[in-house]
C-alpha cells in the first residue's frame, strides 16, 4: 500500500498543479505546492525502508488467470534504490527550477511530478506484464512530449525512431516472456528460463540505445535541463530495472560473449564521445549510453546488483550534473563526489558493480569506466553557459544548491544503506586502476588536442558512419518494397484473378498433400 | 414482440425509411440512436424471459417463421446483439463526422439487419445466402452514384459470390458425412469445399487483394465498415460450423489448415503493410492481419476459444471505426491518402492523426491499448503449441508496428515550424476522443468486457462448454 501512497502523492500533486493552473493561474504558491508534494513523496519512499519488502497485487486480465496475469508491484532491495533516486530527482528538479526561465510554467512541474510517479510504478513492476504496461505508458508520454517540443523534419524523425526502438524493446520483452512460458510455464521474472533472459537483456539494450548502438534522443529539445532531464533519466531507469530483475546465473548462453562485445563497443563509444562532448547537455545521450552499457555489462557478467548500482549512478550523478544551471565554485567541487560515486571504490554507490565474471573483457571495461569518470570531472569543472549563482536573489541562492546537494547526499547514502549492493568493498583493485586512468585522462585532456571537445564536422562524420549502417538496412527495406510491389501488381492487375486462382489451387494441392 | 422482428425487421425498415430523409445529420443521429437503443435492449432485457414492470409483463419471444424458415434469437444471443448494435451505433454516429453520404446509414442498417438474420436463420446454411445479399447491398456504399465500379469492387463481389456455392454445396455434402462418417472420400471433399467457401469469405491469401484495392478506390469509411461487418459475421458463421460438426473441429488437418492460413495472413498482412505508401492500403493490410488472427484463435482447441474470439472482435470494431473515421477526415483535407499528400498533417490535424496512430498501434497489440489483452491471451495460448507459430505472428505484428511508425513519421516530419492548431470540427473531435478513450479503457481494464463475454460461450453448444 505504501507504494501506491508514494506514487499517489506525486500524481495528486500533479493534478493539483493542473487544477491551480486552470482555476488560479496567478497563484504565487504553486511552486510551494509542487515542492510540498515532491517532498512528501520523497519522504514516503524513504519510509519503505521500515517495511521492506512490500508487495501489491492488482487484478489483471480475466481470461488469463491460469498464467498469473495479475499486476505486481514490489518494493525490495532492487526497486527501492531506483524509487528513491527517482523521488530525489523529482524533488531536485523542482528545487533547481527556481533559476530557470521557465519556472513560472506550472504545467512542466505537473509533468515532472506525474513522470516521477509513473517512474516509481515502473521500477517497482515485478512481472513482465506490469513492466510492459508501465513502459508503454512512459513511452507514449515521452513521445507526445518530444513531438510537442521539437521542430524540424529531422528532429521529429529522430523522436519517431527513438519511440520505434523502445517499442521494439517492448516486443523483445514480450518475446522473452513467451519463451519463458513455453519452457517453464511461468510469467514471472524470478523463474525465467535461461533462453528468455537473453531476450530481456536485448530488450533493455534496445530501449537504452546500446544494442544496437544508436542515439535514441534528440538533443534539440526545448525542454533540456529540468523536464528534459526527468524524461531522459526516469525512462532509462525504467529500462535498467529489468536488468536487476533477471535471476542470477541464467545469462550463461552462447550469445552472451557476442552481446558483451557489442555492449563494450557501445560503452567505449559512449565514454569517448562523453569525454569529448562540448558541454554536459549535448553529451547527455552519450552519458546515458555509456552508463547503460556498463550496467548491461554488469548484468551479463552475472551481477544484476551491479546493473542497479549503475542505474542509480545514471540518475543521481547525471542528474546533479545536468540540473546544475547556475555557476558556483563550491557547488562544482561538491559535485566531484559524483566521480567517487561512479569509481567503484569501496563503499561508493558503485562498489558492487564489478563482482561478476568479466573474463578478458576487464581491461576494456576499466577503460570505458575511466572515460565516463574523466568526462564527468571535465564537465563538472568546466561549466558552460551557466549563470553565476551569486547574481541570483538570496532565497534562490539557498534553495538552488539544496537541489543539487540532495542528489549528492543520496549518492553517498546509498553507498551504505538500504539495498543489496550497499556497504561493499567490491573489486577494489579494478576501481583503483580505473581511478588512476581517470586522473591520467583528465590531465591529458587539458594538454592534448585529441581530447578537446568535438567540433561539428567530427560529430557529423561519426554519426554519418552510423548512418551508413542504417542506410544499408534502409536499402534492404527498399528492396523488399520493390518485391512486394511486383507481387501486388501481379495480383491486382488485369490477370490478377487468374493468378489468384492459380495460387489457390497450388495451396489446396499443397495442403491436401501435407494433410494425410 | 419477437426478437427477430426487433433486431432484424425493425432496423431493416428503419434503414429503408432513413433513405427517404435527405439530411445527413438526422440520418446519422437516427441510425445511431436506433442501434444504440437496440444494443441497450439486448443488454438489459433477456430474450424469452418474462419481465414484470409493475402490472405490465414484457416478454420478447425468441422465434418467428418466415417463408417456412425459422429465425431464432435466444437468451444467449443477447450479449452478441448488444455488441453488434453497440458497434454499429458507433459507425452510424461517426458518419456525420466522416462526411459520408446519408445512404451510408440507411444501407448500413439494412446490412447489419441482414447479417443479424444470418446468425438467426435455421437451417443455418441459409446464412450463406444472407451474407451474399449483404455483400451485394454493400456495393452502393462503395460506388458513388452514376460512377463506374472500380476493379476492387468487382473483385470483391466476384469472390463473395464464389463463396456461396462452395458453402451451400459443402452443407449438402456434410449431411452425407453425418449419415456415414466412415466415408473418408466424402469427408475430404466436403472439407475442401467448406475450406474454399470460407477462404473466399475470410479473404484468405491470395484472395485478399480486393481489400487494399478497395481501400484505394472507395470511401475509407464505407470500406472500413465493410471490413468490420463481414468478417465479424463470417467468424460467427464459421464458429457455428465448428460447433455443429464434431469431426470438423477434431480433424487435425482442418485445424492445421486454419492455423496455417491464419498465420500466413498475419505475417503477409503485416509485411505488406510495412511496405505501403498509402494510408488506406495500410488499413487494408492491417484488417487482413486481424482476420488472420481471428483464424488463429479459431484454430485453438481449448475452452477459452469462444471468449478469445469475442475478446478480439470487440476491440477490432472500435479500432476500425476510429481508423476509418480518421482516414475519412484526412482524405477530405488532402484528397489523397498517399504519404506525399498527408506529410506534416499532424500540426494541422493533431487529434485525427493521433487517433489514427493509436488505432493502428492498438491493432498491432501495443500494451495499454484495446488490442493488447486479446493478443496476449492468444500468444500465451500458442506458446504451448509452437514458438515457430508465435515467431511468425510476431513478424506480422512487427510489420504492422513498422507501418504505424512510418505513418507517424510522415505525419510529423515537416520543416514547417508553424504552431499546432485544431482544424477538426467539434463533432470530429468528440467522436475521435470517445473512440481513443475507449481504446485505452479496453486496454487497461479489459475486465469491463467480462459481463458481455460471460454468456457468449453458451451460444455454441460444444465449443464453449
Amino acid at each position: 500500500m505504501l507504494i501506491l501512497i508514494s506514487c499517489g502523492l506525486f500524481f495528486v500533486t500533479s493534478l493539483a498543479l493542473v487544477g491551480l493552473r486552470i482555476l488560479r493561474p496567478e497563484a504565487r504558491y504553486t511552486w510551494l505546492v509542487a515542492i510540498g508534494g515532491a517532498m512528501f513523496g520523497f519522504v514516503s519512499v524513504f519510509l519503505w525502508l521500515v517495511q521492506l519488502p512490500l508487495n501489491i497485487r492488482l487484478p489483471g486480465i480475466p481470461t488469463l488467470d491460469a498464467l498469473n496475469s495479475t499486476l505486481v508491484f514490489t518494493a525490495d532491495g532492487i526497486s527501492f534504490p531506483f524509487a528513491l533516486c527517482i523521488a530525489a530527482l523529482t524533488l531536485s528538479i523542482l528545487l533547481t527550477a527556481v533559476t530557470q526561465p521557465v519556472y513560472v510554467n506550472s504545467l512542466i512541474w505537473a509533468g515532472t511530478l506525474a513522470l516521477g510517479g509513473a517512474g516509481i510504478l515502473a521500477v517497482t513492476s515485478n512481472n513482465p506484464l506490469t513492466l510492459l504496461l508501465m513502459w508503454s505508458a512512459l513511452d507514449l508520454t515521452e513521445l507526445v512530449i518530444n513531438l510537442r517540443s521539437v521542430n524540424g523534419a529531422s528532429n521529429n524523425e529522430r523522436v519517431v525512431i527513438s519511440f520505434s526502438t523502445r517499442a521494439l524493446g517492448i516486443g523483445f520483452l514480450l518475446w522473452g516472456s513467451m519463451v519463458s512460458i513455453s519452457e517453464a510455464n511461468t510469467f514471472e521474472f524470478q523463474s525465467m528460463s535461461a533462453r528468455a533472459g537473453i531476450f530481456l537483456v536485448i530488450a533493455a539494450g534496445l530501449r537504452l540505445g546500446v544494442l544496437p548502438l544508436h542515439l535514441p534522443y534528440s538533443s534539440e529539445s526545448n525542454l533540456r535541463r529540468g523536464f528534459g532531464t526527468a524524461v531522459r533519466l526516469i525512462s532509462s531507469a525504467s529500462s535498467l530495472i529489468l536488468l536487476g530483475r533477471i535471476p542470477v546465473g541464467i545469462l550463461s548462453s552462447n550469445l552472451t560473449p557476442f552481446l558483451m562485445i557489442l555492449t563494450l563497443i557501445a560503452a567505449l563509444y559512449g565514454g569517448w564521445t562523453w569525454l569529448r562532448a562540448p558541454d554536459e547537455l549535448n553529451g547527455r545521450p552519450h552519458w546515458v549510453i555509456g552508463i547503460a552499457s556498463l550496467a548491461i555489462l554488469s548484468a551479463l557478467s552475472g551481477n544484476p546488483v551491479g546493473a542497479i548500482a549503475w542505474g542509480c549512478a545514471l540518475i543521481l550523478v547525471g542528474g546533479a550534473l545536468f540540473l546544475a544551471s547556475a555557476q558556483n565554485i563550491w557547488l562544482n567541487r561538491i559535485m566531484l563526489i559524483g566521480a567517487f560515486s561512479i569509481s567503484a571504490l569501496p563503499f561508493s554507490l558503485t562498489a558492487s558493480v564489478w563482482t561478476g565474471s568479466l573474463g578478458f573483457f576487464i581491461p576494456f571495461v576499466i577503460l570505458a569506466q575511466a572515460l565516463m569518470m574523466a568526462g564527468f570531472v571535465r564537465h563538472a569543472l568546466r561549466p558552460a553557459n551557466r549563470d553565476a549563482l551569486d547574481e541570483q536573489p538570496a532565497w534562490m541562492q539557498a534553495v538552488y544548491p539544496s537541489g543539487i546537494i540532495l542528489l549528492i547526499l543520496i549518492q553517498v547514502l546509498l553507498g551504505f544503506i538500504g539495498w543489496d549492493g550497499a556497504s561493499q568493498i567490491g573489486a577494489w583493485l579494478q576501481a583503483i586502476i580505473a581511478s588512476f586512468l581517470t586522473f591520467g585522462l583528465v590531465w591529458a585532456s587539458r594538454r592534448f588536442r585529441i581530447f578537446n571537445p568535438v567540433r561539428a564536422h567530427w560529430v557529423s562524420s561519426t554519426e554519418s558512419r552510423l548512418a551508413n549502417l542504417y542506410q544499408g538496412l534502409w536499402s534492404i527495406y527498399r528492396l523488399l518494397g520493390r518485391t512486394s510491389q511486383i507481387i501486388t501488381q501481379t495480383l491486382e492487375g488485369e490477370g490478377g484473378i487468374m493468378w489468384t486462382l492459380l495460387f489457390l489451387v497450388l495451396f489446396v494441392s499443397l495442403i491436401t498433400q501435407v494433410g494425410p | 414482440m419477437s426478437a427477430p422482428i426487433l433486431w432484424i425487421a425493425l432496423p431493416f425498415l428503419t434503414g429503408a425509411l432513413i433513405m427517404l430523409l435527405s439530411s445527413e445529420r438526422f440520418s446519422a443521429w437516427i441510425g445511431g440512436t436506433v442501434s444504440a437503443i437496440l444494443a441497450l435492449i439486448a443488454l438489459l432485457i433477456p430474450i424469452d424471459t418474462a419481465l414484470l414492470l409493475g402490472s405490465l409483463s414484457i416478454k420478447i419471444s425468441p422465434a418467428v417463421q418466415f417463408f417456412g424458415r425459422s429465425f431464432e434469437l435466444n437468451t444467449a444471443d443477447g450479449s452478441l446483439l448488444a455488441i453488434i448494435y453497440g458497434l454499429a451505433a458507433l459507425w452510424f454516429f461517426g458518419t456525420e463526422a466522416s462526411g459520408t453520404a446519408n445512404r451510408f446509414v440507411s444501407i448500413g442498417l439494412m446490412i447489419v439487419a441482414l447479417l443479424t438474420a444470418s446468425i438467426a436463420v435455421e437451417p443455418f446454411l441459409y446464412a450463406a445466402l444472407l451474407l451474399e445479399i449483404a455483400a451485394m447491398l454493400v456495393i452502393p456504399l462503395l460506388v458513388p452514384p452514376y460512377q463506374k465500379a472500380g476493379r476492387g469492387v468487382v473483385r470483391f463481389l466476384i469472390y463473395q459470390t464464389l463463396a456461396m456455392p462452395f458453402i451451400l454445396f459443402s452443407g449438402w455434402m456434410l449431411t452425407g458425412v453425418e449419415a456415414s462418417p466412415s466415408d473418408l472420400g466424402t469427408t475430404l471433399q466436403s472439407g475442401i469445399m467448406l475450406s474454399l467457401g470460407f477462404a473466399f469469405l475470410f479473404a484468405i491469401f491470395p484472395l485478399y487483394n480486393w481489400i487494399p484495392m478497395l481501400m484505394e478506390e472507395a470511401s475509407p469509411y464505407a470500406t472500413g465498415f465493410l471490413l468490420w461487418a463481414l468478417p465479424t459475421f463470417t467468424t460467427i458463421f464459421a464458429l457455428g460450423f465448428l460447433d455443429r460438426y464434431t469431426w470438423l473441429r477434431n480433424s487435425p488437418q482442418f485445424v492445421g489448415s486454419i492455423q496455417f492460413a491464419g498465420l500466413f495472413m498475419v505475417a503477409s498482412g503485416g509485411i505488406f503493410a510495412a511496405l505501403q505508401r498509402h494510408l488506406g492500403r495500410i488499413l487494408g493490410y492491417a484488417a487482413i492481419a486481424q482476420a488472420g488472427l481471428l483464424l488463429l484463435v479459431m484454430s485453438l482447441q481449448n475452452l477459452e476459444m469462444v471468449n478469445l474470439v469475442f475478446l478480439t472482435l470487440i476491440p477490432r470494431g472500435l479500432e476500425l471505426t476510429i481508423w476509418a473515421l480518421a482516414l475519412s477526415i484526412l482524405k477530405r483535407q488532402a484528397n489523397s491518402l498517399q504519404f506525399s499528400d498527408v506529410q506534416g498533417l499532424a500540426r494541422k490535424y493533431p487529434i485525427t492523426t493521433a487517433a489514427l496512430v493509436f488505432a493502428h498501434l492498438s491493432i498491432t497489440g501495443f500494451p495499454l491499448l484495446a488490442g493488447f489483452p486479446s493478443r496476449l491471451a492468444l500468444w500465451q495460448s500458442l506458446t504451448n503449441d509452437s514458438l515457430v507459430t508465435l515467431f511468425w505472428i510476431f513478424v506480422g505484428m512487427f510489420g504492422l508496428l513498422m507501418s504505424a511508425m512510418r505513418t507517424l513519421a510522415v505525419f510529423v516530419m515537416t520543416d514547417d515550424e508553424s504552431a499546432w492548431e485544431l482544424n477538426e470540427s467539434w463533432t470530429q473531435i468528440l467522436m475521435l476522443a470517445i473512440g481513443v478513450s475507449g481504446l485505452f479503457i479496453l486496454g487497461m481494464f479489459p475486465q469491463i468486457l467480462q459481463p458481455l463475454l460471460t454468456n457468449l460461450p453458451s451460444l455454441f453448444e460444444h465449443l464453449g462448454q
